[in-house]
């Protein structure tokens, strides 16, 4: 049950004063999750539990972590990915959201482009890989193709449902007061569409970043991905942690980033889609 | 009056192309002609593409296919996929239900699920090297790890956002806990447990294709590698159509069960 439905119903009382919200059942269940984590780790690693011998423990990883921040090499790392899942899934965005415009709108554009991408669609990204190589003329291109394949399906077909769940009536009444193909198109497709656009961004962020770590991982030469894979060569095993939270913060931090523009961009969105595109991020 | 007429006869001849010609269909057809024309004239013609295999030779490599070789890799792709998703399902789910039913546990046990979603599976493939002595292990644990997430994520989503009437309306019928979980809240959550399985099933093949990639134990994902490493371009072509038809597979696989579970949202 909601705060909201407790609070029709007559449960809550009074307002939560700061000590009262700080020291809430929520806030200690909360802690003791996230501190149970950081325990349970620590503990398996300090009595050398099965193979958890070779698991750097938390202290290491923060020492090495403290270390790698200060170093020039994790910035440009850093700036790499950022920027290959920007090109990436920024052409995911580019080419993902008119396209799907067209084919949820245009019955024959559909039929005309549809089925070819529904052929490629099952592909997996990392299986682009070699193409990618043959297709692009620089290796930095061939690594953010992989964010992009991964981005461009769900930002395409969440496009296209947000164009096939625009009622009906919107169309017929845009007709009706003799508006043209392109006014129906900016005025009718376009913002009824934007809701499920902003969820398949949201999506496509969230997998651009993993796809960005395979290409890096497989081929690249800088990157947070490639520097896990050169950690785990160099047998400096807490570098390998430290690089997964770095991954995890930048993933996060950018898809809350998308969310937090969508929603000021669509602000009629949040009430509808909130709680489905938090369950399907990833 | 004559435009009248004519208006009537072109409305009549419309009606009678649609219906002896499924002109949907044509044109859908045409979509992959022109696909694989454009194709061939971009190798062809172009130079910048002339590495990239011509749709006739992806064809021809079909007769050369190892066939033994192909089927085994494909085997092994399939064991790990399957391995790992069904371990995300066996685990996932009840954990999905617990954490979408149960306030305390929600509380306890979603803070630390928020905290290493974000951290991408693939990241995963060093840590799993270290800690699971083979490959096949260290393939299920990284494909469960894919498939957990959309899978717990949808189910507690669904079971959390049954429309309340359905619960009120049993416990007016007197119907108790355990019968209000099985037959109430789980079929109506169905429809988004579903959805977060098929995502996982995309996963997990992403993961598989990526973590054989950068191994040597063979499996799909390995076998366009090596056809990349020696330079049979076209064999990489019909490798890739062959995980494509493989994943398309598994989730038309998942659509039918679940089409099975939620049964009850068919009318007729």
């Amino acid at each position: 049950m909601t705060n909201a439905e407790q609070e029709a119903l007559g449960l809550v009382f009074e307002r939560p004063t700061f000590l009262s919200k700080v020291f809430s059942e929520k806030t200690i269940l909360n802690t003791i999750s996230i501190v149970s984590v950081f325990v349970a780790w620590a503990l398996l690693v300090h009595f050398r539990v099965y193979r958890f011998v070779l698991i750097p423990s938390p202290a290491e990883v923060l020492e090495y972590g403290r270390w790698w921040v200060g170093t020039k090499v994790f910035w440009i790392d850093t700036v790499m990915t950022t920027g290959r899942v920007l090109v990436g899934v920024g052409a995911a965005y580019l080419i993902g959201i008119p396209l799907g415009l067209m084919i949820g709108w245009r019955k024959v554009f559909s039929d005309l482009t549809f089925p070819t991408l529904e052929i490629l669609r099952p592909i997996p990204a990392p299986a682009y890989l070699p193409i990618a190589i043959l297709l692009l003329p620089t290796q930095e291109l061939s690594v953010a193709f992989i964010p992009f394949i991964d981005a461009f399906f769900p930002v395409l077909l969440n496009t296209i449902v947000g164009v096939k769940l625009i009622d009906r009536d919107y169309f017929r009444a845009a007709r009706c007061l003799g508006s043209s193909p392109k006014q129906i198109f900016w005025h009718v497709v376009l913002p009824g569409a934007l809701p499920s656009i902003s969820t398949g961004c949201a999506i496509g962020m969230g997998i651009g970043w993993m796809g960005a770590v395979v290409g890096e991982m497989i081929t690249g030469k800088w990157g947070l991905g490639y520097r896990i894979w050169e950690s785990y060569i160099l047998i400096r095993y807490p570098l390998i942690i430290d690089g997964m939270i770095a991954i995890g913060i930048l993933g996060f931090a950018s898809s809350v980033l998308i969310r937090y523009l969508t929603i000021r961009l669509v602000p009629w969105r949040k009430a509808i889609t909130e709680s489905l595109d938090e369950s399907i991020t990833k | 009056m004559s435009n009248n007429i004519t208006v009537i006869e072109s409305q009549f001849w419309r009606k009678f192309s649609r219906i002896v010609v499924n002109w949907s269909l044509a044109r859908k057809i045409l979509s992959l002609v022109i696909f694989i024309l454009l194709w061939t004239i971009l190798v062809q013609f172009i130079g910048y593409f002339h590495q990239i295999p011509t749709p006739k030779a992806v064809f021809l490599a079909i007769f050369e296919l190892p066939v033994t070789l192909v089927l085994t890799n494909i085997a092994l792709s399939f064991f790990r996929v399957l391995g790992g998703f069904f371990m995300g399902v066996l685990i996932g789910f009840p954990m999905g239900v617990a954490i979408g039913y149960s306030r305390i546990l929600n509380r306890l046990i979603f803070p630390a699920f928020e905290m290493v979603r974000p951290i991408p599976p693939i990241a995963w493939i060093p840590m799993t090297v270290l800690f699971f002595i083979n490959f096949e292990s260290q393939a299920i644990f990284l494909t469960f790890y894919g498939a957990f997430f959309p899978i717990v994520y949808n189910t507690m989503g669904g079971i959390s956002e049954v429309d309340i009437r359905l619960p009120r309306a049993a416990m007016s019928f007197g119907v108790g806990k355990r019968l209000m979980l099985w037959k109430v809240i789980m079929p109506a959550a169905m429809p988004q447990v579903f959805t977060g399985m098929k995502l996982a099933m995309g996963i997990t093949w992403i993961l598989v294709v990526a973590a054989e990639m950068l191994s040597n134990k063979g499996g799909m994902g390995y076998y366009v590698w090596y056809n990349h490493t020696v330079m049979d371009y076209p064999h990489v072509v019909l490798a890739m159509g062959i995980i494509g038809l493989c994943g398309a597979i598994c989730s038309v696989g998942v659509g039918l069960v679940g089409n099975y579970f939620t049964r009850w949202q068919r009318i007729f």
